[in-house]
């Protein structure tokens, strides 16, 4: 059985649609059954690693808490997109920790290196 | 030949799942092939059979049906992105079309890990 090495996107702010949760969920699955897999944050989808983030406040399930959780899974590979930080006026230091900043030139090399690409 | 695994995201009434029927007939015709395809968030309602869509509009779930049976295109449902949104097939209450395959997310895994491409539409 060959392997895939999947990139999951992140493009969509945490609380307002499900679309973080469930890619989420996907990839902690594909990590407890050990395949390589990525995760990026870029767009809104940056808002989702910030330290403060508390969907407790919103009524909703906060499922950014589990990101914490990631390296249980061997999901190491964090990306974050340092134009979309930019953009939106937030700092590095904002976010949680064992993610990494990247420009969006070495995002997209990154993202050449993965054999299947889902987005959310 | 190359294997594909297809994710459908989208619902019924969204044209992007018109593009999934239309790209995996063209594969199949190009002679590859698809080892299932995969419903996931809104994805699941092509599986509901509750869901009418009037006559001069595109048909998605019966589409999905066809490529079942013409060419044994596996339809795997994510249950859980599916109970969420009112599909069951639990006490009496069935109202996910018998065509698709109740799965969960580790079938993805199957699927993706003997494709040689993945594709989310």
């Amino acid at each position: 059985m060959s392997s895939t090495s999947l990139a999951v996107i992140n493009t969509k702010a945490p609380f307002a649609t499900s679309h973080g949760k469930d890619a989420l969920n996907l990839a902690l699955i594909f990590g407890s059954y050990e395949q390589q897999i990525s995760l990026f944050f870029i767009g809104d989808g940056v808002f989702q690693l910030l330290q403060q983030c508390d969907g407790n406040t919103l009524n909703v399930k906060d499922f950014t808490k589990t990101f914490a959780a990631l390296s249980f899974y061997d999901i190491e590979n964090v990306y974050v997109s340092q134009e979309s930080l930019t953009k939106r006026s937030l700092n590095n230091s904002l976010l949680i920790d064992g993610v990494e900043v990247l420009s969006d030139d070495v995002i997209q090399q990154h993202l050449s290196q993965h054999s299947a690409v889902l987005t959310f | 030949m190359s294997v594909y695994t297809l994710v459908v995201t989208t619902p019924p009434h969204q044209n992007n799942t018109a593009t999934v029927i239309e790209f995996a007939e063209s594969i199949l015709t190009a002679g590859h092939q698809i080892n299932g395809i995969f419903f996931y968030q809104d994805g699941v309602l092509n599986a509901s059979t509750l869901t009418s869509i009037p006559n001069d509009e595109f048909q998605a779930p019966a589409a999905f049906v066809k490529l079942l049976n013409d060419h044994q295109v596996a339809l795997h449902l994510c249950i859980t992105a599916g109970e969420k949104r009112g599909l069951t097939d639990q006490d009496g209450v069935i109202n996910i079309n018998p065509a698709f395959t109740v799965s969960g997310l580790g079938e993805m895994v199957e699927l993706t890990s003997t494709a040689d491409k993945v594709i989310q539409l």
